[in-house]
């Protein structure tokens, strides 16, 4: 009933003697597919892995193509699975072609020699990790990057259905890492079943169909990279904030780390700066100023505009109202409420007319000297006044009353730290 | 590969002339001695047993070493510096006090099994094996080893004699039994180890890479060592504790052969054969029949930290 799922484990338990690393793991792998397990250092995903390969006795159901793992010969097993380590010790100075052919041990008795459709094969499998010219080559004189790509070969080489790659990339360089994830994609395409263990997301969100994420040891997503790759589960597994974006190069998910919280106020905490904008007026800005260890927070915002998306991508909190509509009441509350913890209150002067007018009217009650006002560059208040000159005179208010105004992103800096200007960045 | 078969034949042939020229050679110069039986008597029945056992010891010595370098992922490995060699000396002394030397081969071989399962279980226990555990599990045992047999022969009384030709390893009264005793051995565990060339091959770079590759990697392993100790125990309990054989031969044989240990394996038992009869007849010739041990060392250790500072410059 299995049988059309390469591997499939269900409620898999393994560990290192009497501590369990691999939590009641249950997933298939279907032939066809590249699949990529993620998840932060020391979440099992290594472990996972090797109990796949059954160097590593797990609890639980392990089929591989139907049948037990634990019915395997260790030869059958050779033939049906290959696995790429991160790294192999090289105590001794075998050549590269003798470390590839001993992929072809499984397949030939210890009374018999090698054959020469096996060099074949060995020497097709050193051209497509691009070694072929190291072939006689001592494997200690390699170097890291050049050693994983003759232990993906000797994997190729031993022609099995499923392959298991630890980091596959790790060691290699830029074109090397696309030549490696591309041959992959190559090969799922023609009906293998890739599983490979990955640092990088975005390496990750890039050649795999499907990425499993582990914390713990437990499986806590399963699904597409646009599907696990959210911001919020990054957060919630890696404790690390990041934005998440569709390439517009490659149409996947991409994935761009921010610095967290660490910028402090008077009080110790992370400066608390509140940030008013719209119209997409803020977008900017807020990607700017998401990377400058502060706490965030936005203005009253309709759920239809450019900034409300920008918020959302980026995580950060603000008011959110239906469009078209006036101001309630209560959300007009909340946001003074907002003012009034904030440290800094950046206004990144956008159009305002009658319907937003009492958001620039809340800020008469603050203290000017917290405010900080954005125009950009060779524009007046008056071009973003759609209020009949209300705006602009409240504009102008803010600015007599002591607010600090500039048409740069860099004043805007030195003003959230006005005397510690190496916070730059 | 190319270089494998015309290194074999020279090299068997070299094994041959070695063993029928040191067969000739003794204190008395070059030669059959011209005094009729009691000559023939001398080559035939001391020093062709002498020269054989001799060869013997030293190939499976080399054989043990090679697989042992191999399955401790390290070429610093050897009975001598694993303490293995310790191990079966202890168990030949036991033999030797207790048992009125009866069932010394035994007693070596549990003694060489039993040192070698220590140092397993404590420099291997997380599958990665560095250097320095491995040389300094390995002398931490052969000391405790040691101190055991000093004891014994502290309370050895008549027997000390005995117990102290064992330690120094020599071949002074080795007779025709001896010699038959370690083809016995070799013959078996040398094929064995041979016939686990591709093992040895895929163990020498990690327990699970050779699980990965399709090989019974626990079997293997424990094929391995039961094979090296019993090559090491024959060894011990004919000629007592020989050191360097088994670390230097492979060495050489790698340098000339290549690292594949199907080629290393028999290649093993040639050069290692040789080297421990050469230094064997260089000991009764020239040094009024030294201990050979003396003898291998004298070459051995230079030669062991040469290995080191070699391995200094690589890393």
């Amino acid at each position: 009933m299995n049988d059309k799922y390469s591997i499939h484990a269900q409620n898999l338990h393994a560990g290192y003697g009497t501590i369990e690393i691999v939590k009641s793991v249950s997933c298939t792998f279907a032939p066809g597919t590249f699949t990529g397990i993620i998840g932060p250092n020391g979440s099992g995903k290594t472990t996972l892995l090797r109990t796949f390969s059954r160097v590593i006795p797990a609890s639980g159901i392990l089929l591989l193509d139907g049948k037990p793992v634990s019915d395997y010969t260790p030869a059958e097993l050779g033939m049906a699975l290959g696995f790429v380590p991160q790294d192999e010790g090289r105590p001794f100075p075998y050549t590269v072609m003798q470390v590839v052919l001993m992929a072809r041990y499984a397949r030939t008795s210890r009374f018999a020699a090698l054959v020469p459709e096996d060099y074949a094969r060995c020497h097709r499998a050193l051209a497509e990790t691009g070694v072929s010219h190291l072939a006689d080559r001592s494997i200690r004189t390699l170097s890291g990057g050049e050693w994983q790509r003759v232990l993906i070969a000797r994997s190729l080489a031993q022609d099995t259905k499923v392959l298991l790659l630890d980091e596959p990339t790790s060691h290699l360089d830029l074109s090397h890492q696309s030549d490696i994830l591309t041959l992959m994609r190559r090969l799922a395409g023609s009906g293998s079943t890739i599983i490979g263990v990955f640092h990088d997301l975005n390496l990750a969100a890039l050649y795999c169909d499907r990425l499993i994420m582990i914390q713990h040891g437990e499986l806590v997503a399963d699904g597409t990279p646009a599907q696990v790759l959210t911001p919020k589960k990054i957060r919630e597994v890696y404790g690390a904030d990041v934005v998440t974006s569709c390439h517009p190069a490659t149409g996947r998910t991409f994935l761009m780390p921010i610095k967290t919280a660490n910028g402090t106020n008077s009080a110790g905490k992370p400066l608390n700066v509140q940030v008013i904008s719209g119209g997409g007026s803020g977008s900017d800005l807020l990607h700017f100023l998401s990377g400058k260890c502060l706490s965030l927070s936005l203005g009253i915002l309709a759920t239809t505009d450019t900034d409300y998306l920008t918020a959302q991508a980026l995580d950060i909190p603000c008011v959110p109202v239906l469009p078209f509509s006036p101001i309630p009441a209560h959300a007009l509350e909340k946001f003074k409420r907002m003012l009034s913890r904030a440290d800094r209150i950046i206004l990144s002067v956008h159009p305002v007319g009658t319907g937003n007018l009492p958001v620039i009217g809340a800020l008469s009650e603050v203290d000017p000297a917290r405010i900080i006002i954005h125009l950009p560059e060779g524009r007046d208040f008056s071009s973003y006044d759609y209020a009949k000159g209300a705006a602009a005179a409240a504009f102008e208010n803010l600015c007599a009353t002591g607010a600090q105004c500039t048409t740069s992103y860099d004043g805007i800096l030195q003003h959230l730290y006005p005397v510690a200007p190496e916070t730059h960045e | 590969m190319t270089r494998t078969l015309p290194l074999t034949i020279v090299m068997i042939a070299a094994a041959v002339l070695t063993i029928v020229l040191c067969t000739f050679t003794g204190p008395a110069g070059f030669g059959i001695p011209s005094a009729g039986q009691g000559a023939a008597d001398i080559v035939g029945g001391i020093r062709l047993p002498r020269v054989l056992a001799a060869f013997f010891v030293g190939a499976s010595l080399a054989v043990a070493g090679a697989a042992m370098q191999a399955l401790f992922k390290n070429p610093m490995a050897d009975p001598y510096i694993l303490g293995t060699s310790s191990g079966g000396a202890l168990g030949a002394s036991l033999a030797i006090v207790f048992l009125g030397g009866f069932f010394v081969p035994i007693f070596a071989w549990i003694g060489a099994v039993v040192a070698i399962l220590i140092v397993w279980s404590i420099a291997g226990r997380r599958g990665v094996i560095s250097v320095e555990t491995l040389l300094l599990t390995g002398i931490a045992v052969s000391f405790f080893f040691s101190a055991i047999v000093s004891f014994l022969i502290a309370i050895a009384g008549q027997n000390v004699h005995q117990i102290i030709f064992w330690l120094m390893g020599g071949f002074w009264n080795a007779s025709p039994s001896d010699a038959i005793l370690s083809a016995c051995i070799l013959v078996p565990a040398g094929a064995l180890l041979f016939f686990m060339g591709r093992d040895l091959n895929a163990l020498s770079l990690g327990e699970e890479t050779a699980a990965h590759l399709g090989i019974d990697a626990t079997r293997a392993r424990w094929a391995v060592l039961g094979g090296s100790t019993l090559l090491v125990a024959g060894a011990v309990s004919i000629a007592g504790c020989i050191g360097f054989i088994g670390l230097v031969t492979p060495h050489i044989v790698r340098m000339l052969m290549g690292p594949d240990n199907r080629v290393v394996i028999p290649a093993c038992i040639l050069a290692g054969g040789m080297l421990l009869v050469i230094s064997d007849t260089l000991a009764r010739t020239f040094f009024s029949d030294l201990p050979v041990g003396i003898i291998t060392a004298f070459i051995g250790a230079p030669f062991f930290i040469w290995l080191i500072h070699q391995r200094g410059m690589a890393t």
